[in-house]
């Protein structure tokens, strides 16, 4: 299970170990220390501490919360044996899989200081929660539990947990880890506060009825698919935690036994690190997850640099690359590799949600209060010329907001496009009539001009396009770059003038409340960083965050997504709704592909782009291997292979 | 050369300098380089150089821009001079633009749809140099570049020396308790990692040309002070200064006029190399993105664009052997510097 609804786009994991050290150098620097950086910084010099045990308090329950004492009698039961498989019957097990990430982790813990790095991705995916959602049907299907009953109140759900299920260490999983794994979320030694949070005003119960049946309690009454996907967190082993105010530390190295296919085998720090498929997996043989996760080892070898990574890819030390960047997948995956067939390219279109990307207007800055400045901006930002050009077509522009999230999604809502007359007319509706000696508009001698400030290198190219387009229409754009945690920061501070960046978006539908309610317009580290607020609105919101009823809930978002456009406080830029990757001959996939779902298509882990059990249908053909690699030595030729699935493209 | 009185020693020198062929025409060329470089809205330039419309005669190369609508186009924003030329080309009504050498900007995007930048040399796109990947004209880059990453190192030497001049020679001159601190504060102030400290203010703030030449001031000046300070210590000691003082000079008199004209070897010698450096720096810190922000042409950014597409070779050609050539220009004028300014020469063993 995946908590991170909306994390900034993964940009900020992909910060080189240089500007992380100039983050903490900075830190030092101006004695502004963060808290964590204190922390265990004092700790570790008031050495050798005792280390204090402690006894976890049971689950406290506030008043109108609380789930039966007794497990209801009349409840129905309900599991999902009927959706159709997706893995490949064809896929034969053992090989090691080498991929690459670009920065060794700091912690193998789940949870606490610096637990939030990419690696983390490779750990939460194999820990299983109760459900799975199928990739196809987006339905839950088993995943530790085999059954599950929703309560009558509409925010409890009961589940039934797998009697086969077992620990990564052998142990049996019981109703009991999940009830500790609240105790263990709620509790201040893992120094997690959005955790303790989260499964503090989130998750109001968790109790254990017998063995193997256990029921969760949340805060809203919501859809039954997204009670799953909001309260169906995943256990932690109570027979290999010991708490202590030393939590932290004693359990920085010690990875914990999970119970997907892969727990944590060799480490090599700084240089790989090695997930080992479980021996005897629980659930190797059962629906929806035989077939799948094939490797016996994933090797995780730490890579800097991407062109590097490219390097090491066409030398076959690594099996594949992602190709989604157009100049990769035009230009740079070129050459003989590829001619001759050892090197196979995939383009595989799917129906995630998009990431809500593009350009957030503050509207505390006097000038962007103005609807008018607003729609103006809007229309004389050439995003068709960025995706025309240098990004070679294959991206796609944004219509609004949020969309990707099915029937949830306002179709009617198309984007202001780049037109000149209409931004000189809002322009000049807001004053801006007269252009100065430079060519940029003008009110009162107050010039029409903005910093955009972004944290991402490799986006320059696109802004120096819209700002000199955006030239034409007499509107000024400076480019701000900064480092990808320091632009975030000014963004959350709300500092900015013009924020370029986003949101990933992840689950069932789309959410206002964080971006666009007035709750969070006047509060800085919140991610609404336009600072809009609109009374009718915020009703609005509450009513969609309240609401248990799909259909309601449906045209609440599309009534939302409308006042969101009509606001002008954001412009979409771009969508991307593909993968494309490349990979040696002898990585297998099945005739799909993937699924509607699959986020990237060699991805090891159960789950990709958050709660989709999508992953691990790829598999390594030892055979194929061998005669590739032979026919490599030997100069001989396959045939070249770029394969471009589109079946579940959807035409907005 | 009687008009700047110049001292027969100087004289001296500059003839040998002159006399060093490699150097003299490197600093030639230089200067030339520098002196085009000052000019260059009127040889790279997407603004044409004259455009004669219905009789009248337009200058747009300075001052304010003319909208589309100056030449009877339909928009209100910046005139595009080369499809004006074309226009005025087809019309065949007695109008014409003249173009600079290369008409781009070091800003604009010449993107063609179906066309994916970087585009590869080309006469007749008039890309000399081809262009990068956002489609902008390396030349036009290379050209503005060099005239930022010059008046960038000038100021930082203009700087440096002043800074180094004054403490080094006062260090030296006064000795005692005020050499001592000053030793020792410069000894801490040079072991701050320059890196470090440009990548934090990178960080945080948008370096402009002013901060990132303030900041490599603050931490270079150091280098100098030791070289300043030893000369003068040795100037110090000899007999004129001590005549100077018994006719009753003050210490900045003596400093001034006395001491600072027979260390200005040391000086000069160390000039082109500052230079030099500080091309590098700058380059460096564009190439690892904590130099100017973008857009600023820079040939750090294109090293680092041509570094990352080695498929467009063009991009890393042109700007390492712009690089190499200016370098090596510059390393040969200070070669020849030191050759002129060493006093081993009039030395001569009996």
């Amino acid at each position: 299970m995946k908590l991170f609804e909306h994390t900034w786009l993964r940009v900020a994991s992909r910060i080189t170990a240089i500007t992380m050290l100039v983050t903490v150098l900075f830190m030092v620097g101006c004695g502004e220390v963060d808290d964590v950086v204190t922390a265990s910084d004092d700790e570790s010099s008031e050495a050798e501490e005792a280390i204090e045990i402690v006894e976890l308090p049971p689950i406290a329950v506030a008043e109108g919360d609380g789930l039966p004492a007794e497990l209801p009698g009349d409840l129905e039961w309900l599991t999902n044996d009927s959706d159709p498989e997706f893995a490949s019957p064809d896929a034969i097990r053992g090989g090691t899989f080498r991929t690459t990430i670009t920065t060794f982790p700091l912690t193998l813990r789940l949870v606490g200081p610096d637990s939030n790095g990419f690696f983390a991705g490779y750990l939460r995916y194999n820990s299983f929660g109760p459900v799975s959602f199928h990739p196809s049907t987006r339905r839950a299907i088993p995943a530790l539990a085999t059954h599950w009953a929703f309560g009558d109140d509409g925010r409890s759900i009961y589940y039934r947990i797998n009697p086969n299920a077992r620990w990564s260490d052998g142990e049996p999983v019981t109703s009991d880890d999940f009830v500790f794994a609240v105790q263990f979320m709620r509790s201040e030694q893992i120094v997690a506060p959005w955790y303790n949070n989260y499964y503090t005003d989130r998750i109001r119960d968790v109790k254990a009825y017998d063995q193997y049946t256990y029921g969760v309690q949340g805060a809203d009454a919501k859809p039954m698919d997204e009670m799953h996907y909001n309260y169906a967190f995943g256990p932690k082993p109570r027979h290999f935690h010991e708490m202590s105010n030393k939590w932290v530390e004693v359990y920085n190295w010690k990875p914990e036994p999970t119970t997907g296919p892969y727990h944590v085998g060799e480490v090599s720090k700084g240089k790989y690190i090695d997930l080992v498929r479980t021996e005897n997996w629980w659930a190797n043989d059962i629906r929806f997850y035989r077939y799948r996760f094939n490797p016996t080892r994933i090797r995780v070898k730490v890579i800097r640099d991407v062109n590097t990574e490219y390097q090491h890819f066409l030398k076959a030390e690594i099996d594949t690359f992602g190709l989604v960047l157009p100049d990769f997948w035009h230009d740079k995956a070129q050459g003989e590799e590829f001619d001759n067939g050892y090197i196979h390219k995939y383009w595989l279109y799917n129906q995630l949600p998009q990431p809500s990307i593009g350009m957030f207007f503050n509207t505390n800055e006097p000038m962007l209060a103005e609807k008018d400045v607003r729609y103006g901006i809007a229309h004389a930002l050439n995003f068709k010329r960025v995706i025309d050009t240098i990004l070679r077509g294959d991206y796609e522009r944004l219509p609004t907001f949020q969309v990707g999230f099915g029937d949830y999604d306002n179709k009617t809502i198309k984007p202001r496009t780049f037109d000149l007359e209409k931004a000189a007319e809002y322009f000049e509706r807001a004053g801006f009539s007269e252009r100065d000696e430079t060519g940029i508009l003008t009110r009162d001698g107050q010039r029409l001009a903005f910093t955009v400030t972004y944290g991402q290198q490799h986006h320059t190219d696109r802004l120096v396009i819209l700002k000199e387009e955006a030239k034409k229409a007499g509107l000024e754009l400076e480019l701000q770059l900064l480092d990808a945690s320091a632009a975030f920061k000014k963004q959350q501070e709300k500092k900015h003038q013009i924020a370029w960046g986003g949101w990933n978006s992840q689950g069932f539908s789309p959410r206002y409340w964080e971006h666009f309610h007035s709750d969070n317009a006047t509060k800085t580290q919140t991610n609404n960083i336009t600072a809009y607020s609109d009374p009718a609105m915020d009703a609005l919101i509450m009513k969609y965050r309240g609401s248990s009823i799909r259909s309601e809930r449906i045209k609440l978002a599309h009534v939302l997504e409308r006042l969101v456009h009509d606001s002008g406080v954001m412009v979409p830029s771009f969508q991307v709704p593909y993968t494309r990757e490349a990979a040696w001959r002898w990585i297998r996939v099945p005739k799909s592909i993937g699924t509607p779902t699959t986020g990237s298509i060699f991805n090891s882990q159960a789950n990709s782009a958050g709660s989709f059990s999508s992953g691990g249908l790829f598999w390594i053909d030892p055979a194929m291997k061998e005669e590739t690699l032979e026919a490599k030595e030997n100069g001989e030729a396959f045939d070249a292979v770029t394969i471009i699935q589109n079946d579940y493209r959807t035409q907005l | 050369m009687s008009v700047l009185n110049l001292n027969p020693q100087t004289v001296k020198q500059l003839k040998r300098f002159r006399s060093i062929k490699r150097g003299y025409w490197s600093a030639v060329l230089l200067g030339i380089l520098v002196i085009l470089c000052l000019v260059a809205e009127l040889l790279v330039n997407s603004r044409a150089l004259m455009v004669s419309y219905e009789g009248e005669w337009y200058f747009p190369t300075y001052g304010a821009q003319n909208p589309g609508t100056t030449f009877g186009l339909d928009y209100a924003y910046e005139t595009n001079y080369r499809e004006l030329r074309k226009k005025f080309e087809t019309e065949d009504q007695g109008n014409w633009v003249l173009m600079p050498p290369v008409p781009y900007n070091a800003f604009e995007n010449d993107l063609r749809v179906g066309n994916y930048p970087p585009n590869a040399p080309s006469l007749a796109d008039e890309h000399y140099l081809g262009t990068d990947s956002t489609g902008r004209d390396i030349l036009a880059r290379l050209v503005y570049g060099f005239r930022i990453a010059i008046a960038f190192s000038t100021l930082l030497l203009v700087f440096n020396y002043v800074a180094g001049i004054i403490i080094g020679c006062a260090m030296g001159y006064f000795g005692g308790a005020f050499d001592l601190l000053f030793q020792r504060v410069i000894e801490i102030w040079s072991n701050i990692p320059f890196l470090y400290v440009i990548m934090i203010v990178a960080s945080v703030v948008v370096p402009t040309f002013f901060t990132l030449v303030v900041v490599l001031a603050l931490l270079g000046w150091t280098q100098l002070t030791w070289n300043m300070r030893t000369s003068t210590y040795k100037e110090k000691g000899r007999e004129y200064v001590s005549a100077a003082r018994a006719l009753g000079a003050g210490n900045i008199r003596i400093v001034g006029s006395h001491i600072l004209p027979n260390t200005i070897a040391v000086i000069v010698t160390f000039i082109p190399f500052s230079i030099a450096s500080g091309i590098t720096f700058l380059t460096a810190l564009d190439y690892l993105g904590f130099g100017l922000p973008p857009p600023t042409p820079s040939w750090g950014e294109l090293l680092s664009q041509g570094t990352n597409q080695l498929q467009a070779p063009w991009i890393v050609t042109s700007v390492v052997a712009a690089m190499v050539v200016v370098l090596l220009m510059v390393t040969y004028v200070g070669e020849a510097i030191r050759e002129a300014f060493d006093p081993k020469q009039f030395t001569y063993y009996e």
